[in-house]
């Protein structure tokens, strides 16, 4: 994406302070995000199997919310 | 007919069996098993049988006092002794045997023999005449009205059902299962998590997560947290021809957002790629994406969907009201349709939507603006995290852009349908909670009060080893052969990955061998930053 940021770095830095009541470190965000994008990866890894599985013609919701507690759970710390 | 002749048994002790009976109740008031059972014996079967009955039913005289003996034997009282203590349902169950023995019938066994005892009482009904086990039964029906524990029944009743009484036996069984309920219920376990993933293993798990909630009653639950992150639409699912068509459209004209949209990229910026990325892809039938998708506002929560309502604004913005108008016709059925599916309860609530939308066709320009504006304002959403913390939410553009580029290189086309894109963001929300909890847990476990990258390599690291396998799938994530610096240089555009000071490759490998929990950590911190 040229000319485009990946991510609002603030607003990152900002949710995970929200949900952590700690301080971000200043590049800390950016590990995070990958994470991040790491989940997302996953997530719409899993759902799109499972939308072909479910013989849906793309991601729908139901596909990924069928996913998303597996994949939170393989996230999760 | 049996209870009516306990009066007459007191007298003609002797010769019938029915002072037994008598006598044998005062035994029990008075004593503790052990004495009662010669006596019982001699007094009930054995005095009546042998004069009269034939081998056969001395036979039966005999088991049937052999289990009465069972019954009565020390073992119950010892039982009885303990009762306070125990509290499990078996003991409640021992004493429902108990009581409905009391109104079990007495004995008339197929054993018995059908020859007739020839002294019977005259006071004894007709079918207890037929047996030789007439005797029994009395002494049973005498117990029952003496409110003493009874034997239980010893076997089904045959021949009388008359007296049995199923009306007697309904209101006592009932009061005793609702009394039992209690205890029952209180022993009874419910589910739990393995201790070792349980909240009482690690810090970071102490609290119920929103995150561990994916239902839609949870989500519901949440409202009462005033944490708009669980709030998506618990079942929302839009599946029409109308957004499949658009999606068919949409990846050629995603590719060229900056391109088509030239006039709004600088309202855009780069923060704000939502509405750059939704009106290339809702160009032809764009509010039969937004309409149903702004339904779940209104029951759930006023505040709800800051992204569709942004995008079908912003969409009025850009283009005539011409399509809107249009659109909002063609929508009304559709979004009743989308919601009637999932449940019916909703239908008040989605006719009132509907209302809204036609509403908003009659609207003048201004009153569009103004609601445009009341949008923009519900999209900056007031998140409040469990530390009370607000914090806004990652923008839609970001992570629609994500899942796209994931869905293509996991073999889907890259289309996303809108319902399907608040999903991912209710993921991705849950995901950052969870994401910041743990990391909250592993700061604090550092003694700082500081994220660290050191604590997100940590946290990776530890699902990445849990799940092997997908770290073979998803091209190998965080392991001894590839570093979260490989992993970060796939991922990440070059000037994030400038800020990222990792640790050399080697070094980290070594630390990885050595250690895999919370040691690294340490480490890493004094390395990394």
């Amino acid at each position: 994406m040229p000319g485009q940021k990946l991510y609002p770095r603030a607003t990152v830095k900002k949710i995970v302070k929200a949900h952590s009541n700690c301080s971000v470190s200043k590049n800390a965000d950016v590990m995070i995000f990958l994470d991040y994008m790491l989940f997302m990866q996953d997530l719409v890894k899993e759902a799109s199997i499972e939308a072909k599985k479910g013989g849906e013609r793309g991601i729908t919701a139901r596909s990924v919310k069928k996913v998303t507690a597996d994949s939170l759970a393989k996230f999760k710390g | 007919m049996a209870r009516e002749s306990r009066p007459l048994d007191a007298t003609p002790r002797a010769a019938s069996a029915d002072p037994v009976s008598n006598f044998r109740r005062s035994l029990l008031l008075q004593t503790p098993g052990s004495q009662r059972r010669p006596q019982g014996l001699s007094a009930s079967g054995r005095k009546n049988a042998p004069p009269t009955a034939t081998p056969h039913a001395r036979a039966a005289f005999r088991t049937i006092d052999s289990r009465r003996a069972a019954i009565f034997t020390p073992h119950r009282a010892r039982r009885k002794s303990v009762r306070e203590a125990r509290d499990s349902p078996r003991d409640l169950l021992l004493g429902l045997g108990r009581v409905l023995a009391k109104k079990t019938e007495p004995i008339v066994t197929s054993s018995s023999s059908p020859g007739d005892t020839p002294n019977h009482n005259p006071s004894d009904d007709d079918d207890s005449h037929e047996t030789t086990l007439g005797p029994l039964h009395m002494s049973y029906d005498d117990d029952d009205e003496a409110d003493i524990p009874k034997r239980p029944r010893l076997s089904l009743p045959i021949d009388r059902d008359d007296d049995s009484g199923s009306d007697d036996l309904v209101p006592h069984r009932s009061m005793l299962l609702d009394n039992e309920d209690n205890f029952t219920m209180q022993s009874v376990e419910m589910p739990r998590r393995a201790y070792s993933e349980g909240p009482g293993g690690r810090l970071s798990l102490n609290s119920t997560r929103m995150s561990d909630f994916f239902n839609a009653n949870d989500m519901l639950h949440s409202e009462d947290f005033g944490r708009e992150s669980g709030m998506f639409p618990p079942i929302n699912v839009v599946e029409e021809e109308g957004t499949f068509t658009m999606a068919d459209i949409m990846s050629p004209e995603r590719i060229e957002d900056g391109r088509r949209e030239t006039g709004h990229e600088s309202d855009f910026g780069i923060h704000v790629p939502v509405d750059l990325d939704d009106q290339t892809s809702f160009v032809i039938n764009p509010d039969v994406q937004s309409s149903p998708v702004r339904q779940p506002p209104d029951f759930d929560e006023p505040d709800f969907a800051p992204l569709e309502d942004a995008r079908s604004d912003s969409y009025d913005g850009g283009d005539g009201m011409d399509n809107h108008n249009f659109d909002d016709f063609g929508d009304l059925p559709d979004a009743e349709m989308d919601d009637e599916e999932p449940d019916n309860t909703l239908n008040e609530t989605t006719r009132m939507t509907a209302g809204n939308v036609t509403e908003t066709e009659v609207l003048t320009h201004a009153q569009r603006a103004e609601l445009r504006a009341a949008a923009a304002a519900r999209k900056k959403r007031i998140n409040i995290s469990k530390h009370g913390i607000q914090y806004p939410s990652l923008p839609a553009g970001v992570v629609k852009r994500l899942a796209q580029n994931f869905a293509k290189t996991s073999g889907a086309k890259g289309r996303i349908t809108p319902d399907a894109m608040n999903a991912i963001m209710q993921a991705s929300e849950w995901f950052f909670e969870q994401l910041g909890e743990d990391l909250e847990a592993y700061s604090k476990h550092a003694g700082r009060n500081t994220i660290n990258e050191s604590d997100v390599i940590t946290l990776m690291r530890r699902y990445v080893f849990s799940f092997v396998l997908i770290v073979q799938s998803m091209q190998r994530q965080i392991n001894p052969q590839t570093t979260p610096f490989a992993l970060a240089s796939r991922h990440l555009p070059r000037e994030l990955l400038q800020d990222l000071r990792m640790p050399p490759p080697v070094l980290s490998k070594k630390r990885r061998k050595a250690s895999e929990g919370a040691v690294p950590a340490g480490e890493e911190d004094e390395s990394v930053t």
